[in-house]
């Protein structure tokens, strides 16, 4: 079984290898959507480092925890934590790790090209993605020591003192949850956010409903910004636009080698962050990733700095939308023919009051 | 002062110079003391869709037959349940309408009974009954057309009408006789325009509300596409021309002629001259009858002149089309690609649509309003163009009669009296020729009296009226308020803002996002037909309303803006076809925009930006 395995080899077919974020990209890239290339640490890869001997004092320090004392948890969390970062990958895995970093380095022509760590957790694990963490996503990382140091982050994860009570809560073997880590091309956002295949305030599926800001999606996703808004319809491709007064925005800062929160410059703070036309392209690609899941999607995106349109616009990611798509499918129109429907509006006033 | 800031009827102040409007219309047109209550209670707007202008006292006649039809076939006839006619009053040669406020419970039930079992018959059986309609419609404008009015006052009767039996009844008969004839068919023709105008609305509205219930996001506009049909009577005096214009080029002598410069008569003495131009002339007869029987205009008013009295219109259009064929151009619009793009649209909604119950209901109400709806748009010809077109032929001979006899100074000013008021000229004339010889008429006091009312109906142009009087209503049933005029609480709302809007001070306009598309550039405002020779390519359309008349304009301009009209207005249906921008319905496009100021026209949202003044 492999250790890595690059996004577009494995879809949702390998989703026990690869974890469902991991294996939606690999699916993105075969229905033809731009996806930033890259590839999965797999499941295969935590099992085999986990294992032996550090897997011996993970459970024994999980088997003292008792859930109902915080303190306790917290503490063994971080022990578990540090165990997993301190000890070394296996020589195959940190080689396999290093040469597929170096292999996409080479695709772009970059040396320690930056690339976004993030985990991608399996069909066993917790549902609701909301409980993955918040902090399993590390944007900017260069260089296969910090890929390393971040894929393990990742891997720590799973062991955050809530994902360990939710697992006692709910009985789940800690034994069984999986953990794959992808790598993937930090795409140099001049703007980026995320977009629903359905307008999410009123349910329309002939929308498609994008809100971003300037710089990394983190801003957008993470619900820092009020966000520029953009409703487009899908088939006229008729655009509303609701352009906010954007004062933060996330981006690189190459002298500190982080992502940093900045502000942004009076001159482009009321500006709409992407054009009409990327906004168009943007909504040809939703609408061609709900007709390959075949269900409402809700997209992260994210527009190049340098590349020119159309060749700027990427999808980072792209997962089930839940609030309508839950909802129990109720005709609207109460089955209801021509005639009984004209007859209900024929009786009803229009209110026009002032 | 009403509370919500629009005045009362009976407050309004007229200026000096409109003493005597009153006498112009009759009587019940005018807002009086006895039904002040009532009146007050009512929320009256300037109806600039059908009466921008100042009314021309015979003109109002159309305006009588409607108040009466549309409103009988909502209360009396179809039985539109909580809805009540429109009523219509005069205010200083300014004509208001309102809704009528609903009519009690009990009598909404009555009427619901009613509804059901006629509004459903005519729905299943509307192709049908469009063809029993346009028969009998079409037999009425022929019959319109055969009224014999007499061309003089004979100085004695002719001997055919004494032998073998004397007739009975002589010329002072046949012009009173021929006069109530016309109006009879008018009022009657008004009568058949209703038929199913109602229904056609109402199938619209209810198709506007399933689309919304399905998709609560999609736009008027894409609305106004899934239920616009290509095949539309009203686009058929465009077609024929192109028709003409392609017969003539391909006959060079033929679309030389066409192409010169000489005056539309010039042309028919010149084209006679040739048999290809005679066989030319033999197609446009053919195509003349009925299909340029069109206004220039709206149709609404005398003065605008149609295709068969203003021939520069339809020949100047021929030789632009001609040019255009020339240069390898096409002229015509794609119909079958037309109508398959709309079904394509209506295809791509329904895909989205997300239950089989839906799909089904959807498609139900969209079967309803595609087979009625067409109503709405080929009623349209065959009544405001081709019928009124009649009319004002009728009634200029009974103008050139007036004019003869010295009774009028001009065969127009037949149209400064109303409808009641041109049997007193007539019976005058008809009196005094019968008395005999050397026996006065009044035609002073008629002439002074048209004099007057010319003067009233100039200073009335310079008046402003106020959008609306009264109390805004709660709601509205009345299926055409909202449809036609688009009254709705954002239009209410925008009058009562726009009671004190100074033209110069105003830097946008908003109006209904009628056709997708954003650009910038120079305004030419253009308040008649004739003005359009002035359009250059490439400027931005700006004007009260626009009609069929209009079309060939719009494949040289890139965008329109108008005062009035909703998203089914003709303007909004044609730049959709042709694809360039159009904002609609702004209200005061024409008042405040000059020819030569800049703006840019969101086609998408509805809003016009001035972005320089000329």
């Amino acid at each position: 079984m492999p250790y890595v395995l690059w996004f577009d080899k494995a879809g949702k077919e390998a989703t026990s290898l690869v974890g469902g974020k991991n294996a939606s990209l690999g699916e993105l890239m075969r229905a033809d959507i731009p996806v930033p290339p890259g590839f999965s640490v797999t499941t295969e890869a935590y099992l085999a480092f986990v294992s032996g001997e550090l897997k011996e004092k993970i459970e024994k320090i999980l088997s003292q925890i008792d859930p109902t004392d915080m303190a306790s948890l917290e503490e063994k969390s971080q022990n578990i934590r540090q165990l997993i970062i301190d000890i070394p990958f296996p020589k195959k895995i940190q080689e396999e790790i290093a040469s597929n970093y170096q292999a996409l380095c080479q695709v772009f022509d970059t040396p320690e090209m930056p690339v976004a760590v993030r985990s991608s957790a399996t069909a066993e694990d917790l549902p609701g993605a909301s409980f993955a963490g918040q902090q399993d996503t590390f944007l900017w990382v260069q260089g296969v020591e910090e890929v390393i140091e971040k894929i393990k982050l990742c891997m720590a994860s799973l062991f955050t003192p809530r994902a360990i009570a939710y697992r006692v809560k709910m009985g789940f073997s800690h034994e069984k949850v999986l953990i794959s880590v992808g790598v993937q091309k930090m795409v140099n956002a001049r703007a980026a956010g995320v977009m629903f295949t359905l307008n999410p305030i009123n349910g329309d599926p002939s929308k498609v409903v994008i809100e971003g800001n300037w710089g990394l999606g983190e801003t957008v996703v993470g619900g820092f910004c009020n966000p520029d808004k953009f409703v487009v319809d899908k088939v006229t491709l008729e655009i509303q636009r609701e352009i906010s007064l954007k004062t933060t925005e996330c981006v690189f800062d190459p002298l500190r080698k982080e992502v940093v929160h900045k502000d942004i410059p009076p001159e482009r703070r009321e500006i709409q962050c992407i054009e009409d036309q990327e906004a168009l392209e943007l909504a040809r690609f939703a609408k061609k990733v709900e007709a390959y899941y075949g269900c409402a999607q809700d997209i992260e995106w994210a527009i190049d700095r340098e590349k020119p349109f159309p060749f700027n616009i990427f999808m980072v990611q792209s997962r089930p939308e839940t609030v309508w798509s839950q909802k129990k499918r109720e005709p609207l129109l109460g089955k209801k023919s021509a005639y009984e429907l004209l007859l209900e509006k024929a009786l009803k006033p229009i209110k026009i009051g002032v | 002062m009403a509370q919500k800031g629009f005045p009362m009827p009976l407050e309004v102040q007229y200026p000096k110079e409109l003493e005597g409007w009153e006498e112009m219309y009759p009587p019940y047109y005018i807002f009086s003391e006895e039904r002040r209550d009532w009146e007050e209670k009512h929320f009256w707007y300037h109806d600039k869709i059908h009466a921008p202008e100042p009314m021309y006292p015979l003109d109002l006649i159309f305006h009588e037959a409607w108040q009466i039809s549309l409103s009988q076939y909502t209360t009396r006839v179809f039985c539109i349940p909580p809805a009540q006619g429109v009523a219509q009053r005069m205010v200083g040669c300014y004509m208001y309408i309102t809704p009528v406020a609903p009519p009690p419970q009990e009598l909404i039930g009555e009427k619901a009974a009613l509804f059901q079992k006629r509004v459903f018959y005519v729905f299943d059986h509307y192709d049908a009954l469009w063809g029993l309609w346009l028969k009998k419609f079409r037999a009425l404008g022929e019959e319109m057309a055969n009224i014999k009015v007499p061309s003089e006052f004979p100085k004695f009767e002719p001997d055919e009408t004494v032998f073998p039996e004397p007739r009975g009844y002589y010329t002072s008969y046949e012009l009173i006789d021929a006069w109530d004839r016309l109006v009879n068919a008018m009022i009657k023709g008004w009568q058949y325009h209703f038929q199913y105008l109602n229904l056609a609305y109402l199938a619209y509205l209810l198709f506007a509300d399933t689309c919304r219930k399905l998709f609560p996001g999609l736009s008027e506009s894409t609305i106004g596409k899934l239920v616009a049909g290509a095949y539309v009577q009203m686009f058929k005096p465009e077609e024929e021309l192109c028709r003409l214009a392609r017969l003539a080029s391909a006959v060079p002598e033929v679309a030389k002629v066409l192409k010169s410069d000489l005056p539309a008569e010039k042309k028919i003495e010149a084209l006679k001259k040739t048999a290809e131009g005679n066989d030319w002339l033999v197609e446009y007869e053919k195509s003349k009858d009925p299909w340029f029987y069109v206004s220039c205009g709206s149709g609404w008013f005398h003065y605008e002149g149609s295709w068969t009295t203003k021939l520069e219109i339809p020949f100047g259009y021929l030789k632009s089309y001609v040019e255009r064929i020339e240069r390898g151009e096409k002229i015509e619009r794609d119909l079958p690609a037309i109508d398959k793009a709309r079904a394509e649209l209506a295809e791509e909604y329904r895909k989205l649509i997300k239950t089989d119950e839906d799909r089904k209901s959807f498609d139900d109400t969209y079967k309803a309003v595609r087979t009625i709806y067409k109503y709405a748009e080929d009623h349209l010809f065959w009544v405001e163009h081709w019928f009124h077109t009649i009319w004002f032929e009728k009634v200029r001979e009974f103008g050139t009669l007036l004019v003869k006899n010295g009774m009028l100074k001009e065969t127009d000013d037949i149209f400064l009296f109303n409808r009641f008021e041109v049997p007193y000229l007539l019976e005058d004339l008809a009196t005094t020729w019968a008395l005999g010889v050397g026996v006065p008429s009044r035609a002073p006091y008629w002439q002074a009296k048209a004099e007057k009312r010319k003067k009233i109906l100039e200073a009335a142009k310079k008046w402003t009226p106020i959008p609306a009087l009264g109390t805004p209503p709660e709601e509205v049933a009345e299926p055409f308020t909202v449809m036609l005029w688009g009254i709705t609480t954002e239009k209410v709302q925008e009058w009562l803002k726009g009671v004190a809007v100074v033209p110069t001070e105003v830097t946008e306009l908003k109006g209904f996002a009628s056709s997708a598309g954003v650009v910038e550039g120079k305004v030419r405002v253009v308040k008649l037909l004739e003005e359009i020779t002035q359009i250059e390519q490439g400027e931005i359309l700006v004007c009260p309303t626009t009609n069929p008349a209009w079309a060939p304009v719009f494949t040289k301009i890139k965008a329109s803006i108008t005062d009035i009209g909703g998203l089914t207005s003709h303007a909004a249906i044609v730049c959709r076809e042709y694809g360039i921008p159009s904002v609609t319905g702004t209200g005061i496009a024409t008042s405040v925009l000059k020819t030569g100021d800049t703006v840019r026209v969101d086609g998408n949202t509805g809003i016009v930006k001035i972005l320089k003044r000329a």
